[in-house]
């Protein structure tokens, strides 16, 4: 499976490919999560190699040590945190969002820019709320607790493998002060 | 790209490890001091990659709307967007083994071998195609063929609606669209997708596709149609599938006749698939000597995959008018245009294991087709009888390796002709 990762001030700094349907902006899809945010807060991460190992363990190959999130703040209170990521769909990136509580689970999942000819059906909001809710003990795996949407089942596959990612960085980060 | 955020990491790693080496030892060797600077120039290194990369980032023109205070975030790992390549290679492929009940008559085949490229030539304009051999070899010796399963322009009217012109697939039923062996149960596919509906069915011409947050999918659009000139009524081909005996696919396509299609998908539940399809045309190209006629095919599909069950259910007709006129001539031949043809299918399957992304999952379908349901009447004596219906079990199992392996073997029994119960093997690959 081909992925990479967008890092959040890439993402808002310029449209997230040369090649994209661009449903949302970074600014937008955040906007959206939190809408009560006053301001979102950059904040690197870099995982360690007893990270990356409990993570690969947990059957989650982590890809990169280095992920970039926002944390949502209203008046100085952390809200939650944001992430962008993008994941190859069958042949093209996937563009999405995260929106996560400080609890760990997902908020909201937002489908920024879909490039392929089929698929789009990942950006259906009926899909899309299966995640919320879901956090780094749920199954979080297409044909377990994510219905699959017949013809557009590797897109479904990779933004659910993606998410699950997500959550489990951002355990992960949680869990070792990062996000304090 | 990923060597400077590969090697910042490996410079943080062993910063954190060099303090710990100081306490142990508190006189230092000149070994040890030339292996610290060794590190700390590796650091060096790679912060410089890392300040390389924030100016790159801050020389990116700024959208309207961004947010200023996202330019401050750090920023070690690089954006897609100046290496996602404008073309994408695809491919799939289906090498099967089939066991019928005589043994001899035993095959071996690489049935599909795909190759095929998707390029952008802008952000709403894309090419697809694929280019198609079938059994192995095609020359003027062998059964082989070559084809250009799909080419077409897709062009972006908004986000959710596009058009496409050019040699595309037909959206009917649940395989025609998707036909890549990873994405059906069995090593061959259905019959009633393959006799009633002609997968893998394509015609050339303009398609509108849009598609909605309520979860619908509509497509609609004029293409070529069939042929029914090019009926061989002293060949059987007719028999197995009308519609493939007289498709085109936009081979020198006669193109007197233009036929209209439709077709609705709605995906708003997650998990289930409801859809159908409606595709009319003349068929006989205003060629002298045809009295006109038209092919009509519909089918209605529904597709439910709650947690680890993929449950599916196919209704498809196909109809011909004006067969009387078209059949007179050629009567007392075996293989008469049929009025109608129809078939049904359902199937189960059940993921049983999973482990990362190999998977094993059993499967069983049930299928009743009639490629001559029903003739037009030429009067007594010459009306054809209209065909049994034949009842397939297919009974197997997908074994996934991998999102992009498959290997399949199943068991099919006929009710009508037993002598084509048969056990099949196949490999698929589709990237």
């Amino acid at each position: 499976m081909r992925m990479l990762l967008v890092p959040m001030a890439l993402a808002s700094l310029a449209p997230s490919s040369a090649f994209a349907v661009d449903y949302l902006s970074a600014e937008q899809a955040r906007r959206l999560m939190f809408p009560e945010a006053d301001s979102f807060e950059p904040r690197a991460i870099t995982l360690d190699a007893g990270q990356l190992q409990a993570l690969s363990a947990s059957g989650v190959p982590a890809r990169s040590a280095h992920w970039t999130l926002q944390v949502a703040r209203h008046a100085g209170t952390a809200l939650g945190y944001v992430v962008i990521d993008a994941v190859i769909g069958k042949f093209e990136l996937i563009t999405y969002a995260v929106g996560l509580d400080l609890d760990g689970g997902v908020r909201q999942l937002e489908v920024l820019s879909y490039r392929e000819s089929h698929g789009h059906e990942v950006r259906l909001p009926a899909w899309r709320r299966q995640f919320v809710g879901k956090n780094a003990a749920s199954p979080l795996r297409v044909g377990d607790d994510i219905a699959n949407i017949s013809g557009a089942t590797l897109s479904c596959q990779h933004v659910t493998d993606g998410v699950r990612r997500i959550v489990a960085v951002v355990d992960l980060a949680r869990r070792s002060g990062a996000l304090g | 790209m990923k060597r400077p955020a590969l090697s910042l990491a490996a410079a943080l790693a062993v910063s954190q490890f060099v303090p710990a080496l100081a306490h142990a030892q508190s006189t230092p060797t000149l070994e040890e001091l030339a292996r610290k600077v060794d590190q700390l120039s590796a650091e060096l290194a790679a912060v410089k990659a890392q300040l390389q990369q924030q100016k790159t980032a801050a020389a990116t023109p700024l959208p309207a709307g961004s947010a200023p205070a996202a330019a401050t975030a750090a920023a070690p790992a690089p954006a897609p967007a100046s290496s996602e390549p404008a073309t994408v290679l695809t491919s799939y492929g289906e090498i099967n083994y089939n066991r019928p009940k005589h043994s001899a008559d035993a095959q071996a085949d690489v049935r599909r071998f795909v190759l095929g490229y998707q390029h952008r030539f802008d952000d709403k304009t894309q090419v697809v195609t694929e280019l198609e051999v079938e059994h192995g070899v095609a020359s003027a010796s062998d059964s082989g063929e070559v084809e250009v399963e799909q080419a077409y322009i897709e062009h972006q009217l908004a986000p959710s609606h596009a058009l496409r012109a050019g040699l595309f697939l037909m959206p009917v039923g649940l395989l025609n669209e998707n036909h890549e062996p990873t994405a059906f149960y069995g090593v061959e596919r259905n019959f009633v997708e393959t006799a009633i509906i002609p997968t893998t069915w394509r015609e050339g011409g303009l398609q509108y596709v849009g598609n909605f947050d309520n979860g619908l999918t509509a497509q609609a659009g004029l293409t070529t149609s069939f042929d029914l000139t090019k009926w061989d009524a002293a060949s059987t081909e007719g028999a197995e599938s009308p519609l493939a005996s007289v498709h085109q696919e936009m081979s020198l396509a006669k193109g007197h006749d233009i036929a209209v299609f439709g077709a609705a998908n709605w995906r708003g539940i997650p998990g289930l698939l409801l859809g159908g399809s409606l595709f009319t045309g003349n068929a006989t190209q205003g060629q002298p000597g045809f009295a006109s006629a038209r092919i009509t095919l519909w089918d209605l599909h529904a597709r439910w995959t709650p947690q680890r069950w993929d449950l599916s259910a196919l209704y498809a007709q196909g109809r011909s008018s004006n067969t009387a006129a078209l059949n007179a001539p050629p009567v007392g031949n075996p293989t008469l245009i049929p009025e109608r043809f129809d078939g049904w299918y359902v199937q189960s399957a059940y993921t049983l294991w999973t482990d990362g992304d190999r998977a094993l999952s059993p499967f069983a379908r049930l299928e009743r087709f009639n490629t001559g349901r029903r003739y037009a009447d030429l009067g007594p004596g010459l009306t054809p009888d209209a065909l049994p219906t034949e009842r397939v079990v297919t009974v197997g199992v997908n074994y996934k390796l991998n999102a992009n392996v498959v290997i399949k073997a199943d068991l099919q029994r006929f009710k009508l002709v037993g002598d084509n119960n048969r056990f099949d093997l196949g490999l698929g690959w589709s990237f």
